[in-house]
């Protein structure tokens, strides 16, 4: 139930996520600033999409994978607009964009036509939260392994003795980079943790009991003790920049699987195929 | 009439500094200077005067270029109490079109020893204001170095020509900023008191490095420079403690061996608790071993590695000034097309003024009819004989515009507009009277009725 707003937004996201990657290989900066008006033009598009699409399903517009992917993108892409309007960090465009793009575009084609409407056992209060929590703590974390692989890449050039030439490159330092990423996850870490313990407290007001271990519930833990352990070895362990970076990633395919193996495999309460 | 730019001067390419100190003015001294140099030259109608560590430029405006210049090379000799021949063989001439290039690329850093070093147009500023203040910048060098500066603001937006590090140091203080984000809670630690090392800490320190220790065999030597420095000498024998908190150590000890070895560092970096280090080893022989590159958030360059780095941003500014060289090309035919068009104001003053005099003989010559009319039919009259000049006036003067600017004389060509429209026009001018003969007939120069006035 795509909207006439999705193909806009769809068409802004390739030519921002275009101007960041054209910008920083063929180290055109100005490319890189044209691409940041459009990504907000994008997400203007994309936010008139979900809200109508709201409207229509009765709460918000998770009914199903493809509109759960599109919302997932449209808060990655809220998320790099701040960092990247508010932090100068116009290098994550070329990281994140071209994946928010992807799913988008993947959302769009799955996009089954119809009315699609939450049942009416799930329509509560708790939805959205628990919901939003979820899914901009998923956001956070696609954000932070963006800035990982950032990390990554300006790291291994550096040490290779061929730093990062984009003469002309508004260049975030290594530090910068480490620091975003340890933030993000932070936050990404209090969002999953909320969302868990929203979804604790619907479950035990709508079916009486806490906690069920259907697949959604039982690999929330599991990352969630995954982003604990990736926090903990940096305060404790003082573990930071490319084995934090390299470690983020790995706990994000961890994450990404679950999303997606869940969502297209195991759906339980949370597998969302109502429609 | 038909005045031109000059510029006569010595620069870092064809004097050596030897030569260049002795002609160059400092600030202060500017614009009596050019108050002198008006005085002394009477072919000159405006001057500037540049003066920094890699020119001595003047720049100014005659309608004799060349005695203006030779007037301008003996003022120096005389002026800086030199033997002209000093600095003949070093100074250059340029007039007209290649003067206006010459100061467009001085202001667009292309002609500095650093292409694209960003001082120069403040200096050029400067030396606009000075001739400004004392009086010697006219019509053509107000538009001549507002010119320059804006081409040098267009090279600056459209063109990378400032950025990348063109020397071992800024290399160095660039890297320093692509690992670290501030520089203000970093500890720079010296090991050795290299020149280089020195220059590099200096400008760490610039750009917010607060903490400096520094560490030296002699260990005199690091206290002399930590006093210059603003930093705490540490004893070479206690060095390897400050290793914990240093963030980038800068290397220039004279050492038969590497001071720094991966096996010991290993339980420096576990003290660190991996926070990054930079070491930049300006040593040779080499003072850091180069295993260390490879260990965990260490970034180890050594002199060649910061060379490369160098070499890339020059090639990369080369690259640039290509493009900064098509701007500065684009604005200069502009600024011919101007001076050009500056040729023609007095013909274009002179055709204007024939021409509306002979319509007010005409309506002269038909005062008593025209009193006899009603007052809107005079007005109606005046009226059209006003448009009727204006639009013979705009014609003309556009078709001077475009085909006198563009012609290899605009003066010559806009001289003949001019006699033919104020009715000067006589066979002397060789070029024309060939040309109506050509044409097979002659032009009746006394077939006009009327008389001037």
């Amino acid at each position: 139930m795509d909207t006439i707003w999705l193909p806009p937004a769809l068409v802004c996201y390739a030519l921002s996520a275009a101007g960041f990657v054209a910008g920083r290989t063929a180290n055109r900066p100005r490319w890189t600033e044209q691409a940041v008006p459009l990504l907000g033009a994008a997400v203007l598009f994309h936010t008139l999409d979900l809200v109508i699409g709201a409207l229509k399903a009765g709460n918000i517009p998770v009914t199903n994978f493809a509109q759960s992917l599109s919302f997932l993108a449209w808060l990655t892409a809220i998320v790099s607009f701040i960092l990247i309007s508010r932090m100068r960090m116009q290098v994550l465009g070329a990281f994140v964009a071209p994946g928010v793009l992807a799913a988008v575009g993947a959302a769009m084609l799955l996009m089954r036509r119809g009315r699609l409407v939450i049942p009416e056992s799930l329509r509560s209060a708790w939805l959205p939260v628990h919901v939003t929590l979820a899914f901009l703590g998923d956001a956070l974390f696609v954000v932070a392994a963006g800035v990982s692989l950032a990390y990554l890449v300006f790291e291994s050039r550096l040490k290779a003795k061929r730093p990062m030439t984009p003469v002309g490159q508004t260049m975030p330092s290594l530090e910068k980079l480490d620091r975003i990423n340890y933030r993000l996850l932070e936050w990404g870490f209090v969002m999953l943790s909320l969302a868990i313990v929203s979804g604790a407290l619907w479950a035990e007001a709508t079916w009486g009991h806490f906690w069920s271990w259907e697949p959604q519930e039982s690999w929330s833990l599991i990352t969630w003790l995954l982003y604990a352990g990736l926090l903990e070895s940096r305060i404790a362990a003082g573990w930071r920049g490319r084995r934090a970076a390299a470690l983020t990633l790995a706990v994000f395919t961890v994450l990404l699987g679950s999303f997606l193996s869940v969502s297209l495999l195991f759906p339980g309460k949370h597998g969302g195929s109502f429609g | 009439m038909d005045e031109k730019l000059l510029i006569a001067g010595i620069n870092h390419r064809t004097a050596p500094v030897a030569v260049r100190e002795r002609l160059a003015y400092g600030d202060g001294e500017i614009v009596a200077t050019l108050g002198r140099l008006k005085d002394r030259s009477p072919a000159l109608a405006e001057a500037a005067l540049i003066s920094t560590c890699n020119r001595v430029e003047i720049v100014g405006v005659a309608k004799d270029p060349a005695r203006a210049i030779d007037e301008v090379v003996s003022f120096l000799a005389a002026d800086r109490e030199v033997d002209a021949a000093l600095f003949a063989g070093a100074l250059y001439r340029f007039e007209g079109r290649d003067a206006v290039h010459h100061l467009f690329r001085v202001g667009a850093s292309l002609d500095s020893m650093v292409v694209g070093e960003p001082q120069i147009l403040g200096q050029l500023k400067l030396s606009y204001g000075y001739a400004a203040e004392a009086g010697t910048a006219g019509l053509v060098l107000h538009r001549a170095f507002h010119r320059a500066f804006s081409v040098a603001k267009r090279v600056r937006k459209a063109t990378l020509i400032g950025r990348g590090s063109v020397s071992v140091s800024s290399a160095a203080v660039r890297l320093a900023g692509q690992i670290f984000d501030a520089l203000s809670d970093k500890t720079v630690m010296l090991m050795g008191a290299g020149q280089m090392a020195e220059l590099t800490a200096r400008q760490l320190h610039a750009i917010g490095a607060e903490t400096l220790l520094v560490t030296s065999r002699t260990f005199d030597h690091a206290v002399a420079l930590a006093r210059t420095l603003g930093g705490t000498a540490v004893p070479f024998e206690n060095h390897r403690p400050y290793l914990k908190i240093a963030d980038i150590v800068i290397g220039s000890l004279s050492a038969a061996r590497p001071v720094l070895e991966p096996n010991d560092f290993e339980a420096i970096l576990r003290e660190r608790r991996y926070r990054p280090i930079f070491l930049i080893d300006l040593g040779v022989p080499r003072n850091f071993d180069e295993q260390l590159n490879a260990m965990e958030n260490v970034y180890l360059y050594d002199i060649d590695d910061l060379g490369a780095v160098v070499a890339e941003s020059v090639g990369e500014r080369a690259r640039e000034a290509d493009k900064a060289e098509a701007i500065v090309a684009e604005a200069l035919a502009s600024f011919m097309r101007w001076m050009d068009g500056l040729d023609l104001v007095p013909a274009i003053k002179d055709i204007r003024v024939s021409i509306e005099q002979l319509r007010d003989s005409e309506l002269e010559r038909h005062r008593a009819w025209l009193a006899g009319l009603e007052p809107a039919e005079r007005q109606r009259i005046e009226a059209l004989t006003r448009t009727l000049v204006n639009k013979l006036l705009h014609r003309v003067l556009a078709g001077l515009r475009s085909t006198g600017a563009g012609s290899p004389d605009p003066a010559y060509t806009a001289e003949i507009a001019r006699r033919l429209l104020c009715g000067e026009l006589s066979p002397e001018i060789p070029a024309l009277a060939g040309t109506t003969a050509d044409l097979g007939f002659e032009l009746d120069f006394e077939s006009d009725d009327e008389e001037e006035p």
